[in-house]
C-alpha cells in the first residue's frame, strides 16, 4: 500500500509536469455523524492528509481511523473494534480528480463550485464517488469543502441485528480541508 | 409491612442502582486516562519512525492503538486551530516533511509549545498509524 501510494503521488507529479504545484494540509478535517432514534454519533477527524494539484485536478485523502474522536468512549470502541474494525484496516483513501478544475481560477480569490469524482476505500471496500463540493481560494490558501452521504453497506459496514433498529444505515460526511501550496 | 412489599422495594432499589451502575461505567464510561497509561512500549522517535517506513504492516500490527512513549529531537510545535502538534521530521519527499505528528492533549498544549526545536523531548501518545508521509499520535502528554 505504501508503494502504492508513493507510486500514485509519483504519478500525479510526473502528470502535472516536474513544475507542478502542489496544496496540502496535514490537518484536514472530517466529521461524520449520524442520527437514529436512540443514538447520535459524531466521530471528528482533524488529522487528515489532503493533497490537491491545481494543474490536473487530482485530488487525495488519506484518513487514519483510529484518529477520530467521540464524545464517549464506548462509540468510539465500538466504531473501530464493530463497524469500520481499524486493526485490519486502518485507513480511509480518497484517489480522484477534481474534474472542472480548469473553471477554478487559482490566481483569483473567490469561492467556486468543485465536481469531484474519484474511488473511495473505506473497510477494505473501493466505491467510486461523485460529489459536489466548494473550493475557496484566499490568497495562498486552498480550502475544499463537501458534505455528503454514504450509505454503511456500500462498505460492508455491518450493524449487529441487537442495535440495526438503534443506529442509521447511514453517515453524512463533512469535509474540510484548508491546504496551502507546497514550496518547492 | 409486608414482607413481599419490602422485597419488592429492595428489587426495585437494585435495579435502579444497576442501570445507574451501567450507564455511569459502561454506556457513559470515561476515555482512558492517556496522561497516566503505562506505554506498552518506550521508543527512541526516529526508530519508531523508521519501523513504519521501512514495514508499516509489521509496525501497525506492534503499535498501532497502543500507547508508546518516545524520546527524539523536535522540530517544531505547530498550532493548527484547537489543536498543539509537536513535529519530528525526518525525511523530506515531494509531499514535504515525513516523521512524526504528536497531538497533544489541551492540558500540555501550553507546555508543549514552550518547546525549543532541536531539543530533546520525551512525549507519551496514543499511536494511530502511518498515513504515508507521517506516524500519527493522538492525546499525547509530556513525560517530565
Amino acid at each position: 500500500m505504501k508503494k502504492y501510494f508513493a507510486l500514485l503521488i509519483l504519478a500525479l507529479i510526473l502528470t502535472a509536469g516536474v513544475r507542478a504545484q502542489a496544496y496540502v494540509t496535514k490537518n484536514g478535517y472530517i466529521r461524520f455523524y449520524s442520527e437514529a432514534p436512540m443514538e447520535k454519533i459524531e466521530g471528528i477527524n482533524r488529522q487528515v492528509n489532503v493533497a490537491m494539484l491545481p494543474a490536473t485536478g487530482d485530488f487525495v485523502f488519506k484518513v487514519l481511523m483510529k484518529s477520530f474522536n467521540f464524545e464517549k468512549a464506548l462509540m468510539q470502541e465500538h466504531f473501530n473494534e464493530n463497524y469500520v474494525e481499524s486493526d485490519k484496516y486502518p485507513e480511509a483513501t480518497f484517489l480522484g480528480k477534481i474534474t472542472n478544475i480548469k473553471a477554478i481560477n487559482f490566481a483569483k480569490d473567490g469561492s467556486y463550485p468543485a465536481m469531484v469524482e474519484g474511488k473511495l476505500t473505506i473497510h477494505g471496500v473501493t466505491q467510486v464517488v461523485k460529489q459536489n463540493g466548494t473550493i475557496t481560494i484566499n490568497k495562498d490558501i486552498v480550502s475544499a469543502k463537501a458534505k455528503f452521504t454514504l450509505l454503511l453497506a456500500d462498505y460492508k459496514i455491518s450493524v449487529p441485528s441487537t442495535v440495526v433498529n438503534n443506529i442509521s444505515k447511514s453517515l453524512e460526511i463533512t469535509v474540510d480541508a484548508a491546504m496551502e501550496k507546497l514550496n518547492k | 409491612m409486608k414482607l413481599w412489599i419490602k422485597i419488592l422495594i429492595g428489587l426495585v432499589v437494585i435495579g435502579i442502582i444497576a442501570a445507574f451502575v451501567v450507564y455511569k461505567f459502561l454506556i457513559n464510561k470515561p476515555h482512558p486516562d492517556f496522561e497516566n497509561l503505562k506505554p506498552d512500549y518506550t521508543l527512541d522517535a526516529a526508530s519508531f519512525y523508521k519501523e513504519f517506513n521501512t514495514s508499516k504492516e509489521n509496525a501497525n500490527k506492534l503499535y498501532n492503538g497502543k500507547i508508546i512513549e518516545i524520546t527524539g529531537k523536535l522540530t517544531r510545535v505547530e498550532s493548527a486551530d484547537t489543536l498543539t502538534i509537536a513535529v519530528f521530521a525526518f525525511e523530506q519527499d515531494i509531499f514535504g516533511e515525513k516523521g512524526l505528528r504528536c497531538t497533544m492533549l489541551k492540558k500540555f498544549g501550553a507546555d508543549a509549545m514552550k518547546f525549543k526545536p532541536d531539543g530533546i523531548v520525551r512525549i507519551k501518545g496514543y499511536c494511530t498509524g502511518y498515513n504515508g508521509t507521517d506516524v500519527v499520535m493522538e492525546q499525547c502528554s509530556i513525560v517530565y
